[in-house]
């Protein structure tokens, strides 16, 4: 359990979007294009990183019966603080994201890191979890959003890549894109650790320790069998 | 009974220090977001409004305090040396909440200059069309109170709009009692001979 394992977690075994499938109300809504992909997770990042090191700070105060309560005032209150900052720092960024930004409150990844992790760990792999993850989350949302925008708009960044000739692939910047991109980037990323898991030696059956105590993937292999 | 008045205590305190946090940020956002407001909502609005100012008019910005100690923001337009028109931001209630109207007034004949919506919640394709040139132009050159058709007035209201152009007239009218209780300092302030020494006030400040 050292600083750096948790830290490495969430950008790649538990990429939150990616992975978890945590949090992919704003994935999918924001990431029109890069910017705002890294302007939403940079918001996420900093939210995360200090609920989970207050939760973990307070974590021997709060009563167990209140603790979904707790959690819940204390990221609220770092997203009305990040809203507010947001508004008097960086406008054109607020306009942009408009509801996300207070619907980071309800962003799974918030409650879920502070329930699953932070509550029960010391400050220090609590901020290294946080930071983890909110950085994954940060380059995922920023990968999917530049996807986008370069089909999308043909730019990234706002720079324009293909000059005055390129027909932009609409769909890509409306919420059908979002779908699209998610998907492929989903299979792809699943292709990725089969082949990972093959060249290590390991088979579907034991991908690791917690997964093979749900069981799920003998059922499903036996169900395929029998197909 | 000794577990809830735990939880009891344990949840005001948080609550407390989240509410002193929270009021703490917002005061001393106050400043900077009225900034960005000013650079990204109202800047743009005001530009439209006086295309051929000569001065900077959100730089040469002034506030005064009305009748029941609301303070708002007053925008002047300079041209040929004199004050042409003024500037003055007006709410009324709309169907989505609050319809903000950048409101240009002609200081001579206290008419319309024209006007030009900063902020607004109504519905897309029905009550945002209040933000439409057809709707918008109308307004060239009225007095300062106006109203709709069916009040009276000559403003034709967007078919199917009825609440957001109540509205946007009511923003107008807002700005306009504004506009009438102010104009005598306005006038004062803008075209007495203490004018240069005023604005050059004003850069220093901005410069610093």
């Amino acid at each position: 359990m050292s600083f750096f394992k948790e830290f490495t977690k969430g950008l790649w075994n538990e990429l939150p979007p990616f992975r978890l499938l945590l949090g992919l109300c704003p994935v999918l809504a924001i990431t029109k294009n890069a910017n705002n992909g890294l302007g939403m997770g940079l918001a996420v990042l900093f939210v995360l990183v200090l609920s989970n090191m207050i939760v973990s700070l307070v974590r021997d105060i709060i009563p167990k019966k209140v603790r979904i309560a707790c959690f819940i005032i204390i990221a609220a209150t770092l997203v009305v603080a990040v809203e507010l900052l947001m508004q008097a720092y960086a406008y054109p960024l607020y306009q942009q994201l408009g509801i996300f930004v207070p619907l980071i409150v309800v962003n799974c990844i918030i409650l879920g890191r502070a329930e699953a992790f932070a509550a029960k760990n010391p400050v220090y792999l609590a901020i290294a979890d946080g930071l983890g993850m909110g950085i994954g989350f940060t380059l995922s949302l920023t990968f999917l959003g530049a996807i986008r925008e370069i089909l999308g708009a043909g730019s990234i960044f706002g720079y324009s890549l293909f000059g005055e000739s390129f027909e932009p692939f609409h769909i890509m910047v409306e919420a059908p894109g979002a779908f699209i991109c998610l998907g492929v980037i989903l299979g792809f990323m699943n292709y990725l650790s089969k082949v990972q898991n093959r060249r290590r030696g390991l088979d579907k059956k034991n991908v690791g320790s917690a997964c093979s105590v749900c069981g799920g993937c003998t059922a499903c292999s036996r169900g395929n069998a029998s197909a | 009974m000794k577990s809830i008045l735990k939880m009891v205590s344990v949840l005001s305190v948080l609550c407390a220090v989240a509410g002193f946090v929270l009021s703490y940020l917002k005061m001393s956002t106050v400043v900077p977001i009225e900034n960005q407001l000013l650079t990204y909502v109202q800047g743009p609005a005001i530009l439209n409004v006086f295309r051929d100012a000569e001065n900077d008019p959100i730089k040469d910005r002034k506030s005064f305090i009305v009748g029941d100690g609301k303070k708002i923001n007053v925008f002047p337009a300079i041209k040929d040396g004199k004050l042409f028109g003024v500037a003055i931001e007006g709410f009324g209630q709309g169907y989505g909440g609050d319809i903000g109207v950048m409101v240009g007034y002609n200081v001579q004949n206290d008419t319309l200059v024209t006007i030009d919506i900063t902020t607004h919640k109504e519905t897309p394709g029905l009550g945002s069309r209040v933000t439409e040139e057809g709707f918008i132009k109308q307004f060239k050159g009225k007095p300062y109170q106006v109203a709709l058709k069916n009040q009276g007035g000559e403003i034709d209201a967007i078919s199917g709009a009825t609440v957001s152009s109540t509205g946007t007239i009511l923003a107008i009218n807002n700005a306009g009692n504004d506009y009438k209780a102010l104009k005598d300092e306005i006038i004062k302030t803008w075209n007495s001979g203490a004018k240069n020494e005023f604005f050059q006030g004003i850069h220093q400040r901005s410069v610093e």
